[in-house]
């Protein structure tokens, strides 16, 4: 095997994008300039269930510059509607298995009634407004409270692919055995995303042809969703998206109004560009749905956790059985012999919920670790103590070794890092004037996609002549930093400078990778460009070694390749490095332009007989103003050992990413029902908060190293989810801490701890 | 009286803006945002529509040197004044410090609010308003 | 949609007399939200950008004039000394770019009772300065807000200036909002003690249909305070202006945040402005005015 001498991997190299992003040069997928282009504008339903009466449309086509007005009446019907299925597996995959305007049914607010083409944007949103829709209300249910009565146990969930129940020991008999109890329900308010860009798809047809500037974290899961839709071959419709403005899972699904701007765009025969307003985000790109935890954990005296149950209640569409994976690593966090965990749904008026960063994990992790807490006071021992007393060795679901974990490293260097000990334990101990000052800890984990049907993950390699290459996958970039870590995998892969390098991404012509969910990206796409880059390297070696062909000019004919090493774009002899030559001299020598390598890798399944785990700690300091119940974050530490880090800049930048997350999912974050209208009531950024330059406390992102063998071929284990998991559980362990008081709700309000004075 | 206040509209109208240092002539309806006539009229999208409603930032350019919120601003009432976008602001291509000091310190990851953020951060240092973290973050 | 775009004061007045039911547009920070989101279509907009002494402040006999499209940066730059907790509410209107355009005249305009001016112009005792083609007319910002959105304003006048009194004391404007910028005020409180009149002024914001005064508190505190000798005020005397000042807010819950904690918040910043302002006043700070 050829070996590589120069390391980019690992360094914390600056941004490939940087220069256009801060440049304004980066044309996001509403940004691509395209003659003849017209505009689309949606009108939503008012109401949360029912029907549409009438919806006259005649004022609207009289504005000047009207081009059509859709409606359930003239829209022409999609062909089939797909499953459900996490976009991850690399099939079709609709955000929900209900498509708009086919009919008069109305299922959810803000659900597209009526779609205006006109040829300016301004024309188009003022006809809009010229849409009247009348409608025939039906009672509605959109909050867990209004149809509490009627939850039912589905009998899987997340599009089949989880069980409703999961159970291993002896739950009952361990509950009735543990002489300590903590017996808590979690409250979490509704989500949304909320990237700053807002999703925008543009159709172009050509014959029967169909290219779509979509913003879209699949680009290969939007194509097979509106091939399907609309009847057409998936070799016919091709997605690009170079820059996507943040996805949070909001991009990570495909949802109606990608294939109803193509559906427009041929009614139209002309380009049609549809960009959602952020008010038509809450209701088009699915949530984290408002759900309750009740987590009961038995315990001994001395802190050994024999038991979790662990119950999820939360909040449907009238037609999927959604439920974010909330229980998945709190069955696994510690070592309890005995678990029972189960999921309940309500059917709601309002649209499927869907992934939203750190799927499942961010709310289920907050209860058990508000649990741990809980139990931590319970029985007067260290929050830290406690988590060390029961860390798995094993993974307690299925007794595999972990594949890396690191987590002890981690509560110890985040615990030295945070200034841990010099903390009194007691609650209420600490004041800073009128504010009341806490710290809290909680353990994070988030799981490393390893399923059995994921799709084989591919790349390209080319290399010409003058030494430059181009690295191709059909990966997208919404700020992972992806592409700079796959130009550094691509240069030590083949062993050329970063700067003869190009990275080629966002477009389904290219060799297809996983869409950027869940934590895959960097795994995946890696392992991909990794072996196409090694492939190609390994074949220029093997040409200017080969004994039985004509080029025995190489300075390396005949050597082992095995001898043979490669920096710099230079294949040379390991003991020798003065006997060698470029990739360069070797083509043009043989008068030939460039050399390809196709690259495959089969993502790890189930049976690799490990479990894959990411774990890390984090800590937070809070100071709570006693008379108003505010809360603010002083700081936050997190420890994590994600494995191979690609790139540390990057990568820092995503967990302190998380860490803000997990703390604005503690404090500020949260869809509020009207369930009077049936709407979302705080559909803006105005009223919808998330934290500003003001809010974000100094954080501190600290990696442990671990060495992961089994994941991948680079060891990744990736830091997109990570960093938010358990940040928002610190914070209310912190503010209890700080108070006394105890919250039990996200996020947490100015009300819960009105107590406090 | 009352007509020696030019009256225009509703029907489009012409406007004249000098954006960049460049005059740009465009028809649109008095209603148009500076953000829409920049990114859907002129080409100009390094201006970025996050909220329409001037509070997420991303649309920041400067009216006569004055950093303020494109979405919030009518094209039409920006005539006679210099409007500088992100794509005027280093001549789209020569990076200058503020520029290089995001790239160095990785200060965004997707980067759509990144032209604002850079738009802002470079009038907060113009306006002395930079002396301590505590009147940044204000 | 039309646009009017007068170049004068004088132009403007016979543009609003001829369209009353143009909407002015200055700093553009309220209007353009509606434009974006469709929440309204009004027939013309009245552009008064171009009216330069919309945007000039200065001494006014015993009183500050500042001009209706005064932008809060200036405020805050120029007009700490003359109106000190304006200045400050004006800090805390959501980002810079905001606050570069935003005036008080749009404030009054849109009269929103979450507008982070109204508390101190109604605590300082303002006058709103009032004109159309029939001449100029003075209504004290304590007279001012009628309703919801309503005001004192007809539709043919135009909002030309506040007269603010030349302070006599300290002021102190305070707000609590759920994050630390960017944020609508989940209540807000102003106080002001006038030596010179040996008065006391509140202003309530985010708390009921329209901003609001307490009336009683402001008795209270009037007749408790010591105005000579600036001794402390009783630890009861503080917490019962507080407890007056909640008594005199009308709030909602909302998505911001309940009724009853509204009225809690506004009885600790009570509290607090209070005790600011008199730590304030007995420094002699009062006489330095």
């Amino acid at each position: 095997m050829t070996a590589v001498t120069n390391q980019t991997i690992s360094q914390p190299l600056d941004r490939v994008d940087g220069p256009a992003k801060v440049t304004g040069r980066a044309r996001y997928s509403a940004e691509i300039p395209l003659p003849g282009t017209v505009h689309a504008v949606l009108v939503g339903a008012v109401v949360p269930s029912g029907r549409t009466n009438t919806i006259q449309t005649g004022e609207a086509e009289q504005v000047p510059g009207v081009l059509a007005v859709l409606t359930h009446a003239n829209l022409p019907k999609i062909a089939a509607q797909p499953r459900l299925f996490p976009s991850l597996f690399g099939h079709a995959a609709v955000g929900e298995t209900f498509f708009p305007m086919q009919d008069d049914v109305v299922h959810y607010a803000g659900q597209p009634v009526a779609m205006v083409v006109a040829d300016t944007l301004e024309r188009a949103q003022h006809a809009a407004g010229l849409v009247h829709v009348s409608y025939h209300t039906a009672p509605s249910t959109t909050t867990l409270e209004q149809g509490r009565d009627r939850a039912y146990e589905p009998g899987r969930i997340f599009g089949g692919l989880l069980p409703g129940r999961m159970e291993r020991g002896d739950p009952d008999s361990g509950l009735a055995k543990a002489p300590v109890h903590i017996d808590r329900t979690y409250r979490f308010a509704a989500n949304h995303h909320n990237p700053i860009e807002p999703s925008s798809t543009t159709a172009v047809w050509e014959d029967d042809r169909l290219t779509l500037y979509d913003s879209t974290q699949g680009i290969t899961a939007t194509r097979l969703t509106v091939a399907e839709l609309m009847g057409l071959p998936s070799s016919n419709v091709r997605v690009l998206t170079h820059y996507v403005g943040g996805g949070f899972g909001a991009k990570a699904m495909i949802w109606p109004h990608v294939a109803l701007t193509a559906i427009a765009a041929r009614y139209v025969g002309r380009p049609v560009k549809l960009a959602l307003t952020r008010e038509q985000m809450f209701s088009s790109c699915g949530h984290r749905e408002e759900q309750e935890q009740h987590a009961v954990l038995g315990a001994g005296n001395e802190g050994r956790v024999t038991t979790l149950r662990h119950h999820k209640l939360s909040a449907t569409s009238p037609f999927d059985d959604w439920a974010e994976p909330s229980l998945n690593v709190a069955a696994q966090a510690y070592s309890y012999p005995n678990y029972q965990g189960s999921y309940r749904l309500v059917r709601t008026n309002t649209m499927t919920p869907t992934f939203t960063r750190g799927p499942g994990e961010a709310s289920g992790m907050f209860a058990l670790e508000s649990a741990m807490d809980e139990l931590a006071y319970e029985l007067g021992l260290d929050p830290i103590e406690l988590r060390l007393r029961n860390h798995a060795d094993a993974d307690p679901l299925t007794g595999n070794p972990w594949s890396s974990k690191g987590l002890r490293e981690c509560y110890q260097r985040g615990a030295e890092r945070f200034g841990w000990r010099e903390r009194n334990p007691a609650a209420r101990s600490q004041r800073d004037g009128h504010w009341l000052i806490g710290s809290g800890t909680a353990t994070a984990g988030y799981p490393v996609p390893a399923f059995p049907g994921l799709q084989p993950q591919r790349a390209r390699a080319r290399l010409y002549a003058d030494g430059s290459a181009v690295l191709q996958a059909g990966t997208q970039e919404f700020g992972t930093g992806v592409a700079t870590a796959m130009t550094q995998v691509a240069a030590d892969g083949l062993g050329v400078p970063l700067d003869r390098v190009r990275f080629d991404y966002g477009d389904t012509e290219l060799p297809n990778t996983a869409p950027a969910v869940g934590s895959a990206g960097s795994g995946m796409v890696s392992s991909a460009v990794h072996s196409a880059a090694t492939s190609l390297r390994d074949q220029l070696v093997a040409q200017a070694v080969a004994q039985a062909v004509a080029d025995s000019e190489s300075p390396l004919h005949a050597a082992d390749p095995s001898t043979v090493v490669v920096g710099d774009g230079r294949m040379m002899l390991r003991d020798r490095p003065e006997t060698g030559e470029t990739y360069s001299e070797l083509l043009q020598r043989n008068g030939v332009e460039d050399a390809e390598a196709l690259g495959s890798w089969q993502p790890t399944g189930m049976d690799t007989g490990y479990a894959l785990t990411t774990f890390g700690a984090q800590f937070a300091e809070v100071a709570v103003d006693s008379d108003l119940g505010l809360v603010r974050v002083r700081r936050m530490v997190g420890a994590f050992a994600p494995g191979r880090v690609l790139n540390p800049k990057t990568a820092r930048s995503q967990l302190m990413g998380g860490m803000l997350w997990g703390m604005s999912q503690a404090l500020p974050e949260g869809t509020q029902m009207d369930s009077r209208m049936g709407r979302w009531a705080n559909a803006s950024l105005g009223e919808y908060l998330v934290p500003v330059n003001a809010d974000a406390p100094e954080v501190d992102v600290e990696f442990v190293e671990v060495r992961e063998d089994v994941a991948n071929p680079l060891g990744v284990k990736g830091v997109g989810e990570i960093g938010q998991i358990g940040a928002a559980a610190a914070i209310a362990n912190a503010v209890f801490h700080a108070t006394g008081h105890r919250v039990r709700e996200l996020p947490i309000r100015i009300e819960h701890l009105l107590r406090s004075a | 009286m009352a007509d020696r206040a030019r009256l225009r509209g509703p029907e489009p109208v012409t406007v004249e803006l000098s954006i960049n240092h460049r005059t740009r002539i465009l028809e649109i309806e008095p209603r148009t945002s500076l953000l829409d006539a920049l990114r859907e009229q002129l080409d100009l999208t390094g201006s970025k529509k996050g909220c329409d409603q001037g509070t997420c930032g991303a649309c920041t350019v400067w009216v006569d040197g004055r950093r303020v919120l494109a979405c919030l601003t009518l094209a039409i009432t920006c005539e006679g004044r210099e409007i500088t976008t992100i794509e005027g602001f280093s001549d789209g291509r020569r990076m200058n410090a503020m520029q290089r000091s995001f790239i160095k310190h990785d200060a965004f990851q997707c980067g759509y609010c990144t032209p604002g953020q850079v738009m802002s951060a470079v009038a907060l240092l113009d306006e002395g308003h930079a002396s301590s973290d505590a009147e940044i973050a204000e | 949609m039309e646009f009017l775009s007068p170049a004068t004061w004088e132009e403007a007045l016979a543009a609003k007399s001829a369209h009353p039911d143009a909407v002015p547009i200055m700093g553009g920070t309220d209007v353009m939200v509606e434009l974006n989101f469709d929440q309204h279509r009004p027939s013309a907009l009245l552009d008064l950008t171009r009216v330069a002494e919309l945007a000039e402040w200065g001494p006014d006999g015993s009183r500050v004039r500042l001009g209706a499209g005064v932008s809060y940066t200036t405020i805050i730059q120029r007009l700490g000394k003359h109106a000190p907790a304006l200045a400050q509410a004006a800090r805390t209107v959501a980002s810079p770019q905001i606050r570069n355009r935003g005036t008080v005249g749009g404030n009054l305009g849109g009269a929103s009772p979450a507008g982070d001016s109204h508390p101190p112009l109604l605590a300082a005792d303002a006058v709103i300065e009032l004109a159309s083609v029939h001449g100029v007319r003075h209504v004290a910002a304590r007279e001012f807000y009628l309703g919801p959105r309503r005001t004192a304003r007809r539709d043919d006048e135009l909002i030309a200036a506040v007269l603010l009194p030349e302070r006599a004391g300290p002021q102190h404007f305070c707000k609590i909002g759920t994050r630390n910028a960017m944020v609508i005020a989940v209540a807000s409180f102003c106080v002001t003690l006038d030596a010179a009149t040996r008065t006391a002024g509140t202003g309530i914001g985010s708390a009921g249909p329209t901003p609001l005064r307490a009336v009683a508190a402001e008795e209270f505190l009037t007749a408790e305070f010591d105005w000579q000798g600036a001794g402390p005020l009783s630890e009861a005397a503080v917490r019962h202006f507080g407890e007056l000042v909640a008594s005199a807010a009308r709030p909602i819950d909302d998505v911001r945040g309940s009724a009853d904690y509204r009225k809690h918040a506004l009885s600790v910043m009570a509290r607090r402005a209070l005790s600011w302002s008199v730590t304030d006043y007995r420094k002699g700070e009062a006489q330095c005015a």
